[in-house]
């Protein structure tokens, strides 16, 4: 390569590492506060949703529609993925378990309800309908939006246009560490939510010692069951959802924050060793300068 | 000396009550409701209020509750989300 080609190469490197470590920057205070939320989040999620696994034990719920298994392969699934790239692995692996999780089924029998770009890009690109795409662009989202989308769902179960919904989303797990996990929303089923709830670890705090959930044998529901259930299981599964997003946020900031900072330390890499050849190059050149007016004076004198 | 319960009222981002209470009032489906120590078991849902909270220094603490949520009383304590 010549001098200048190795020049131009290391400015434009050095300008793309300008940028991946502002991107790094932002990404780093907004995971710090996604993570803050996510661990908050946390403590309610797991009250609210073992409040859900005992009423889930009682019968009431066993006679709820909401909590009956039905035969039928006619699937709702919620996807909850990053509206923008850049983020490593994580989206990729939050689709690769979604397609899993629809293995086996034909695309009119999956619905899919996209909260963020990528998913919604993913499956209408491959043919299925996606009842409903979300954006996923704010931090800070109010339970409402997983109100709404839930009511859409349960009224879809209730007139059995799903048989069956499930979210995939990705787990935080630490700053280097998101899982990609896939969680039954509907029916309600006790062994499912006690995942669910077994999933959520408290970092600290008062719910993170608490023992396993003992269920009474029986609740009063006051005013009546079916129409308590029928506000209240809602309720608990957006809070489930809204707990899967806060979740799924923590993870795409930490996991871009990543992917930046590898970015940042490679272009460091490259600026080095090119500016090595760089070096090397120039030097070559004068060397070779050199040897040739001398030979140049040595055949002149002799 | 009354016996005291576990109280919890949490909201999706803070606890905004979380400790031992001789009472809590709560504006239930079918109007206003008192919970004591040694409740039954149950489970409602929350209109929009105030929560009316007695801790045992005799101290009366209310809570807006907006848009509502749901109450569970289940083994001795009391879980309030919103």
């Amino acid at each position: 390569m010549a001098l200048k080609d190795i020049k131009t190469k290391i400015k434009a490197t050095e300008r793309m590492h300008k940028v991946t470590r502002a991107m790094e920057a932002v990404s780093a205070v907004k995971m710090r506060k996604t993570q803050a939320a996510a661990l908050e989040g946390r403590a309610y999620a797991r009250a609210a949703l073992s409040l859900l696994t005992r009423l889930a034990g009682t019968r009431h719920v066993k006679e709820h529609p909401l909590g009956q298994e039905r035969e039928g392969s006619k699937l709702a699934l919620v996807v909850i993925t990053s509206d923008k790239g850049l983020a490593g692995a994580l989206n990729s692996g939050v689709l690769k378990r979604a397609v899993e999780a629809i293995e086996g089924r034909s695309i009119e029998d999956v619905t899919v309800f996209a909260y963020g770009k990528k998913g919604q890009e993913f499956f209408s690109r491959r043919g299925y309908t996606v009842a409903r795409a979300i954006e996923n662009k704010q931090d800070e989202i109010p339970l409402a939006i997983m109100e709404d989308l839930v009511t859409e769902i349960t009224e879809g179960f209730l007139a059995r246009k799903y048989d069956k919904a499930v979210a995939v989303y990705s787990n935080f797990k630490s700053t280097f560490e998101q899982i990609p996990t896939m969680r039954r929303l509907l029916p309600l089923s006790l062994p499912a939510l006690a995942d669910i709830v077994g999933g959520i670890v408290p970092a600290k705090g008062k719910w993170s010692s608490e023992e396993p959930i003992a269920a009474p044998a029986s609740y009063e529901v006051e005013p009546s069951d079916g129409e308590v259930l029928g506000i209240l299981i809602p309720k608990l599964v957006a809070i489930a959802l809204y707990h899967m997003l806060l979740e799924s946020k923590a993870s795409e900031h930490s996991a871009r924050m990543v992917a930046m900072k590898n970015a940042s330390d490679k272009s460091k890499d490259v600026v080095r060793d090119l500016t090595r050849q760089f070096n090397k190059v120039r030097q070559a050149a004068i060397t070779r300068e050199v040897s040739e007016i001398v030979s140049g004076r040595e055949a002149l004198s002799v | 000396m009354a016996k005291t319960f576990h109280l919890t009222i949490a909201n999706v981002g803070e606890n905004l009550f979380d400790g031992e209470a001789l009472s809590v009032t709560l504006p239930g489906a079918e109007g206003m409701f008192t919970v004591m120590a040694g409740h039954e078991a149950f489970v409602t849902p929350l209109n929009a209020g105030v929560a009316l909270v007695k801790t045992t220094d005799g101290a009366e603490t209310s809570y807006t509750l907006s848009p509502g949520g749901i109450a569970e009383v289940s083994g001795g304590q009391a879980t309030v989300l919103l």
